[in-house]
């Protein structure tokens, strides 16, 4: 039951051929307040692809990506406008509920966030809540599942009663990321999840990304243009707010068509 | 612009750099010196304060008894195999067992023929004998007929004596305890009657006007069964209203000048509660005079600002990196708060319950104001019998004239302390308990 429901739901077979995209946003604005902090974005995410949000730091990436899951509703004075959709739906209409929205669209932070609970715990919380499993051979199977797709079966398969807190930075990063896949998202968002992570911890990282894009919609914000280049195959580039330039990742980086894309590639500001 | 300090070198061997340094060595030292002094003084207080208690209290948990032998006869108690048990207890109950007493005293002073020096030697015993004689008979009615030896309570006059708190050398008439009744004690002493024992009735019994019969274990229920309300009351409804404040409310005008009133109200003088309680509870409500239920309830309004202001404190030190995870993976605002939240500020939370439940139970002033000082002697059975609480106990005996109180007092004290002591014990062994999950 698990191994049919950790695999692919049969409609997105089709999804995949067609292209269609698994998130688009149209016309979004947010603000802050008085702020403007993300202005008339409209962009489109397909389910194979890695789509890197790039940009210098308070350029709105981070709060484009968090309107992805709704998770700027809980921010009192913040209002957002325009259309986002999963599978063609509004996810801002009052007819979406955002339990089961967050649990469609994963997210994973900038400092590795475990619970301060065992890791067993930490990844068997998102199927509990949601009544994925019951039984506990069920819920056994789901967290070696999500551990091993994660990359971190064979360093902590002896102590998942440990907890994972004490785990290092690199490690409670994939912990997350498990975490995140354990309730059998569509789309996961990740905000920057390196920036905390020594270079080798980055690279497991990295790979991970790599192996998970086949089965999620991944969306990532980043400030390392290099990560961008390595692990996403759609690069958008934000300034102030607006969205300057989308496309195909090589596309951006070898030949952008903006003066701005080009400056901040090339580092001469940001 | 050469002369700007930053563009030349610094001299670390200069007099100015090395006064400098010698200053600051001095300031550390000083500062040093004035912390080690402030915590020996501290200390100092702490001990002289608990050695006075204890030496003071001390004397309190003993009490002096003369051993007499006293002829059980039947004639005055009847005899129980001609009457029957159930009327010989009647009769027991009726009979007066001073006429025991004075039938040893007789015996043992044949001397002593004025009625008036009789009656000054039966008041050498506590009105407690009787009860002691009388249970005696009841536990084992085949005494009667036979002269036994008791270990009979002493007033507390001479129990003062024995303890050296009477000064004998003062002029007859200054003090209570005459020269015969001295002379009569050495008598019982030189013949080796008179002893000290741990006095276990303090631990058992209620408040009395005799020091002697007078005990703590009724002030010591009446404080758990306040406390007790005051807990059931206070603790949840604080949490969640630090909870709800804290994760769900609005933040509006309304909220804050609700922030602004609690925080005031924590700082509200404790009688003010009382004059609370006494209008709400008594006057509208109409609930039991001298209650542990009102004490609670009176109690519960004056700890509930601190649990809210200490739970919001917890609460808001949770990291909100741990609600962003929990919110990431789709949980609701309740699971957030009562699967990541309320476990992590739990300790905090436990803190401060804790010192709002500490104050409360030394809390005097609002209990005044509900009739709680009332002299009861009877242990309270449930929360709206009619109790005392332990540090209004102490307030009462410490306004006692006898001066066997002063000792009964610190005893109380001390009985306090320990409760304290115990009830913090518990809350940090908890709180241990609920960190040990990381």
């Amino acid at each position: 039951m698990v191994e049919s429901m950790l695999k692919l739901a049969p409609e997105f077979e089709n999804v995949t051929e067609q292209k269609l995209a698994k998130m688009t946003t149209k016309n979004v604005n947010v603000f802050y307040g008085s702020n403007h902090a993300v202005k008339n974005i409209s962009l489109n995410l397909h389910r194979d692809e890695v789509t890197s949000l790039i940009g210098p730091s308070g350029c709105g990436k981070s709060t484009f990506l968090r309107c992805l899951n709704r998770m700027n509703d809980t921010i009192t004075d913040c209002r957002i406008e325009g259309e986002i959709t999963l599978d063609g739906e509004d996810i801002y209409n009052s007819k979406i509920d955002v339990v089961q929205l967050r649990a469609r669209v994963g997210m994973v932070f900038q400092k590795p966030n475990p619970f301060p609970k065992s890791i067993y715990d930490n990844i068997a919380y998102g199927p509990r809540i949601h009544g994925l499993a019951t039984a506990r051979a069920d819920l056994d199977e789901i967290v070696t599942n999500s551990l091993e797709k994660a990359g971190l079966w064979q360093e902590v398969k002896d102590r998942l009663n440990a907890p994972g807190t004490a785990l290092s930075g690199g490690q409670q990063q994939r912990l997350c990321i498990a975490r995140a896949i354990a309730v059998n998202p569509e789309v996961i968002l990740m905000d920057e999840p390196c920036s905390a992570l020594d270079p080798i911890a980055t690279a497991k990282v990295e790979n991970l990304i790599d192996e998970l894009k086949g089965r999620y919609a991944i969306v990532i914000v980043t400030h390392s243009m290099q990560q961008a280049a390595r692990i996403s195959q759609k690069t958008a580039f934000f300034h102030m707010g607006d969205l300057i330039e989308h496309g195909d990742t090589t596309q951006i980086f070898t030949a952008p068509k903006k003066e701005r894309t080009r400056d901040y590639i090339t580092g001469r500001f940001g | 612009m050469s002369e700007l300090p930053m563009n030349r070198p610094t001299n670390w061997q200069s007099p100015e750099i090395a006064l400098r340094t010698k200053r600051r060595y001095r300031k550390e030292k000083i500062f040093h010196a004035l912390g080690f002094s402030a915590v020996v003084i501290a200390g100092f207080f702490l001990v002289s304060l608990l050695g006075k208690i204890i030496s003071d209290g001390s004397e309190g948990f003993i009490q002096t008894s003369i051993d007499v032998d006293i002829p059980f006869s039947s004639s005055i108690l009847g005899d129980p195999r001609e009457l029957g048990a159930a009327e010989f207890e009647k009769q027991i109950r009726q009979v007066n067992m001073l006429l025991l007493i004075q039938g040893a005293m007789n015996d043992y002073f044949p001397e002593v023929t004025k009625r008036k020096e009789k009656r000054q030697i039966l008041r050498m015993f506590s009105t407690g004998a009787r009860e002691q004689l009388r249970n005696i008979i009841l536990s084992n009615p085949a005494v009667v007929g036979s002269t036994q030896r008791v270990r009979l309570l002493a007033s507390d006059d001479i129990d003062q004596v024995i303890k050296g708190n009477i000064d004998i050398s003062l002029p007859e008439n200054n003090r209570k305890v005459k020269d015969v009744e001295i002379a009569w004690l050495t008598k019982f002493e030189t013949e080796d009657r008179v002893s000290r024992n741990f006095h276990t009735r303090f631990f058992t019994s209620g408040d009395s006007r005799e020091p002697e019969l007078a005990g703590i274990w009724g002030a010591t229920v009446g404080s758990a069964l306040t406390l007790l309300v005051t807990l059931t009351i206070a603790f949840p409804v604080g949490v969640l209203t630090a909870i709800y404040l804290e994760e769900f409310a609005p933040k509006n005008r309304f909220t804050d000048i609700l922030e602004i009133n609690i925080n005031n109200l924590a700082a509200v003088p404790s009688i003010v509660f009382g004059l609370l309680g006494l209008a709400v509870f008594l006057g509208v409500m109409n609930l039991p005079r001298s209650a542990p239920l009102v004490g609670g309830l009176t109690l519960a309004l004056m700890t509930l600002p601190t649990i809210i202001i200490a739970s919001r404190a917890a609460i808001k030190a949770v990291p909100p990196s741990i609600r962003d995870a929990a919110r990431g993976l789709g949980a609701s605002p309740m699971q957030v708060v009562f699967h990541h939240v309320l476990p992590l500020a739990m300790p905090g939370i436990l803190t401060g319950t804790i010192i709002g439940m500490a104050q409360a139970l030394g809390e005097t002033a609002p209990l005044l104001m509900i009739g709680m000082v009332a002299f009861i002697v009877d242990i309270p059975g449930s929360v709206t019998d009619a109790a005392t609480a332990l540090p209004v106990q102490i307030f009462l005996w410490a306004d006692s004239p006898e001066r066997a109180f002063t000792e009964k007092t610190s005893a109380a004290i001390m009985v306090l302390l320990a409760f304290l002591i115990t009830m913090n014990g518990v809350a940090i062994w908890l709180r241990q308990k609920f960190e040990r999950q990381w």
